[in-house]
């Protein structure tokens, strides 16, 4: 730096730096040249010399993707990986010499180095079983019938219908009855009925749970329910109800008479009509009152459709004229 | 990936869970999710849409997504599927007849990809109730030895009428969740 300002003066001391300084570049252009061509330096400035090296390195990859396919390797993980690298290899002399390189040879040098990517994937999950994402939809149920001798089998070997065996209590597959059941205390129960035709079901007393599906031409009376009532598939029935929570599947013209603690709801029913809970029988009061269900919320009239999710009335659901509601039903 | 990374990052700081409860109508999602907050579960309607409950449980806030599952319905499940760090089947130990139903269901959840990741917590609901199948039995029922192996699952017995066993299944839940997130402190 301090030769600089020195030297301002004098031009024989500036040519002659400048002269040192262009020898000094040239042997580093020429030391870089050297080392260059020994140390087989990808930068060619040449277009035919690279398209020759690009040639050979991918000629050399496909053919030992060929091999690694036909002779089938204990342990290919190596030599794909060598591949692997020498493609990475090839993409990075591309890149090397993209700077002079007509726009074109680019394109195709890096759709032949895609193709090769491609091949290698197709080779490797042909060569290599695929471990991680077995574990999709239909291998998953493969396995199924695997793991099933499992060491507890010893009681129930494999009964998949195992909870047939101790059936809920209920009234079942009848025509033409009368049907009366009486809970007493606060049974903390379930009770189903099924498969009724023109029945008439009388349930008194508190109890816990009831299910009710397949029913046709049935008047159906039931004391307070304090927990949920689940009904599917009733036809040409009338229901007199008590109950926490009531979901109406599947009904065709059936009327409901509720007292409910919250919004009844109906599901692929229509034609189905809805009014105030009629039941009376000996000591319903307390039962009500001891289930939570003595206060009238009115919500017999709140029915939720849930397939009719707009603002205006459903058409699937009405409620009971006043004139033709049943007057109150003693069981 | 990038947007993926940066939300666990968020997640990560404010120690935030995201639970999905859903199974058939009927089944007390609901009511499960309002006993566990201390709220009151007499009045409860069948769900129409969703709750989303916030709570903080133990050092983590649970992000609770309860979605209806009426019928018509569970096919909007699949909208609430992204993201979800726990998934809970609650099952209706009670309702025999539509166990069939309910195991139909479970399968499809279990083949949604973007559900992988998530821990499975099955409640075997309404144990309280005299006639209902006991968790070992709905286990058997559901078949839950079948699924993946990479699955982490739990059966847990409880009553959401009593609370009982809630708190055991959640507990359960929240660990796994934080032990393959957060990495346990």
């Amino acid at each position: 730096m301090n030769e600089h300002t020195d030297d301002i003066s004098t031009d024989e001391t500036t040519q002659r730096k400048h002269a040192a300084m262009i020898d000094r570049l040239s042997n580093l252009h020429q030391a870089r040249i050297s080392t260059k061509t020994n140390s087989k330096d990808p930068t060619f400035e040449s277009t035919q010399s690279f398209l020759t090296t690009f040639t050979n390195s991918k000629q050399s990859i496909e053919s030992s993707l060929t091999q690694i396919q036909q002779i089938p390797n204990q342990d290919p993980n190596s030599d794909l990986e060598r591949i692997s690298n020498s493609i990475s290899d090839l993409e990075k002399l591309v890149a090397e010499n993209s700077y002079f390189l007509p726009p074109y040879e680019v394109r195709s040098s890096l759709k032949t180095i895609s193709d090769l990517k491609q091949t290698l994937d197709s080779v490797t999950s042909k060569v290599k079983p695929r471990k991680k994402f077995s574990f999709k939809n239909k291998p998953t149920k493969k396995q199924e019938p695997e793991p099933k001798p499992k060491p507890e089998s010893e009681s129930e070997p494999e009964h998949k219908t195992s909870y047939t065996i101790n059936d809920s209590p209920g009234f079942r597959g009848t025509e033409n009855a009368i049907l009366t059941k009486e809970f007493t205390g606060s049974e903390i129960r379930e009770f189903v009925l099924s498969d009724l035709t023109n029945c008439e079901v009388k349930l008194k007393g508190r109890f816990r749970t009831l299910f009710i599906n397949r029913v046709r031409n049935c008047k159906i009376y039931v004391g307070p329910v304090s927990g949920s009532i689940l009904i599917e598939e009733a036809e040409g029935c009338l229901f007199v109800l008590a109950s926490h929570q009531i979901r109406v599947h599947e009904a065709k013209l059936t009327d409901f008479y509720l007292q409910c603690r919250s919004r009844p709801i109906i599901e692929r029913s229509c034609g189905v009509r809805f009014g105030p809970y009629r039941l009376c029988y000996d000591g319903i009061e307390t039962d009500l009152k001891e289930s939570n269900l003595y206060e009238d919320t009115g919500n017999w009239a709140n029915v939720d459709d849930f397939q009719w999710l707009r603002a205006i009335q459903s058409p699937n659901w009405s409620i009971l004229p006043e004139s033709q509601r049943i007057d109150m039903v003693k069981i | 990936m990038g947007l993926l990374s940066i939300i666990r990052k968020i997640k990560r700081k404010e120690k935030e869970m995201r639970i999905l409860m859903v199974g058939l109508d009927n089944s007390g999602k609901t009511t499960i999710v309002l006993k566990i907050n201390g709220e009151d579960t007499s009045v409860i309607s069948p769900t129409l849409g969703f709750n989303i409950k916030t709570m903080t449980y133990d050092k983590y806030t649970l992000n609770i997504w309860d979605v209806g599952g009426q019928k018509t319905i569970r096919s909007y499940w699949r909208n609430y599927f992204e993201q979800t760090d726990g998934l809970v089947w609650v099952v209706d130990s009670s309702d025999l007849r539509r166990l069939d139903d309910c195991k139909f269901e479970l399968d499809n959840l279990l083949k949604e990809e973007r559900l992988s990741g998530a821990s499975l917590l099955v409640f075997a609901n309404k144990q309280d109730i005299q006639g209902a199948l006991s968790p070992n039995e709905i286990a058997k029922v559901l078949n839950l030895d079948a699924m993946d192996k990479t699955r982490h699952w739990r059966i847990v017995g409880c009553s959401a009428y009593t609370g009982e066993g809630l708190l055991e299944g959640f507990d359960w839940l929240v660990q796994d969740i934080a032990s393959r997130i957060y990495v346990l402190d």
